[in-house]
């Protein structure tokens, strides 16, 4: 498959951001709105018990009970990561990729950079999220979901820092298809 | 036991929804924050319309589980900044990028191992940079609707209708229309942009 062009996406966006949207009022309706990052943190935390329980206990921040559990928050992660993998085998789309129609348009095949650019990014992503006290979906999507206060200031540094690091890393555009999205087509158009 | 089966079960339809609307889709997050590519920008505005018009309803029911977080400035802008350039060069969040990895790219996989790291520095170094930023500038935990007293409903109607407005502005020449007419809507209220 070829990976220089930015394919068409899969649903019509309406569809696809209504889908997001039912996802995070179920969260709502159930135990809490939806959150990723908060489990990055529980994770290590668990390490940390295993590893150095004394340190942990002592820890300012590993010893709160919100990073002592595996409840709702923890799970709703592991669905998460279940939920995409089905899909993608589901729709029979699941393949080894390495990089990106952007990231080859400016940056050629090699793939190493893009390893090392995407292990800063995830540096900084997490950094940032947990600095911030949640990422793109506790903070900025269940932000405004709750209409909290936290989103505005939240959703203008992130977009700033987004778009200022895309334009940096990514000058040259892509091909970009356009039209009818793949299942309104009927066919996958391969 | 039962927020490990009500947790798994949100987060399967919230991961098959971050792929099925390729926001799991480090090209269409780039492409939308360098304005080439509206999709996922289209997408996130109907996330968060729907989102917000959902827990709107649900609230009046009283039906809803709030959990707002802490309007701490600087924590926000900090974090906010640093998320932001690791989102725009990798075209990664934390959700999208463990879905992407889920679904095969190694590049994603590598990310949430920088994600990871991310997270042992945040940690190792909590009380001498996160607990301090804390502390400045903290708002406490407040909605929009409270800090300007202006009511919750009203404030839902004029977001919505304003993202509506976006929607619509940014709808022609991306090939946009041909989805469009496709598409009919199950709640046509909170989106009047979709006719």
């Amino acid at each position: 498959m070829d990976t220089k062009v930015v394919r068409k996406p899969l649903l019509p966006w309406l569809v696809g951001g209504l889908l997001l949207g039912l996802v995070q009022v179920l969260a709502v309706a159930v135990d809490g709105p939806l959150g990723v990052s908060t489990q990055f943190v529980v994770a290590e935390g668990i390490v940390m018990e295993k590893a150095a329980p004394e340190a942990a206990a002592e820890h300012p921040l590993i010893s709160q009970p919100k990073y002592r559990k595996t409840g709702y928050g923890w799970w709703l992660d592991v669905g998460l990561i279940i939920g995409a993998a089905a899909t993608a085998i589901g729709l029979g789309r699941w393949r080894l990729t390495s990089t990106t129609a952007w990231w080859q348009a400016n940056h050629g095949p090699r793939l190493w950079p893009r390893f090392a650019a995407g292990f800063a990014g995830g540096f900084l992503i997490l950094l940032g999220a947990r600095i911030a006290g949640g990422c793109t979906s506790g903070m900025f999507a269940s932000g405004w979901a709750q209409l909290s206060l936290s989103a505005v200031p939240f959703t203008v540094a992130l977009f700033a820092g987004g778009m200022l690091a895309a334009r940096l890393a990514y000058p040259k555009t892509p091909a970009i298809e356009h039209g009818r999205t793949e299942f309104m087509n009927g066919k996958s158009g391969q | 036991m039962n927020g490990m089966l009500l947790g798994l079960m949100v987060g399967f339809v919230f991961g098959a929804a971050l792929y099925l609307s390729d926001l799991a889709n480090p090209d269409k997050i780039v492409g939308t924050l360098r304005l080439k590519d509206f999709h996922a920008m289209r997408v996130i505005a109907v996330f968060v319309i729907t989102g917000m018009v959902g827990t709107w309803l649900l609230d009046l029911a009283g039906l809803a589980h709030f959990d707002v977080k802490g309007t701490l400035m600087a924590s926000l802008v900090v974090g906010g900044l640093l998320l932001g350039i690791g989102f725009g060069l990798t075209g990664y969040c934390p959700g999208t990028g463990l879905a992407c990895a889920a679904a095969g790219r190694v590049d994603a996989l590598v990310t949430v191992l920088g994600m990871l790291a991310g997270t042992a520095f945040y940690i190792a170094t909590f009380s001498s940079i996160a607990k301090p930023l804390a502390g400045v500038m903290d708002m406490g935990k407040v909605t929009i609707p409270e800090v300007t007293n202006v009511p919750y409903g009203l404030w839902v109607i004029a977001i919505a209708a304003g993202g509506s407005a976006l929607l619509y502005l940014t709808r022609e020449g991306r090939g946009s229309k041909a989805q469009f007419s496709k598409t009919r809507p199950e709640d046509g209220s909170a989106h009047p942009v979709a006719r």
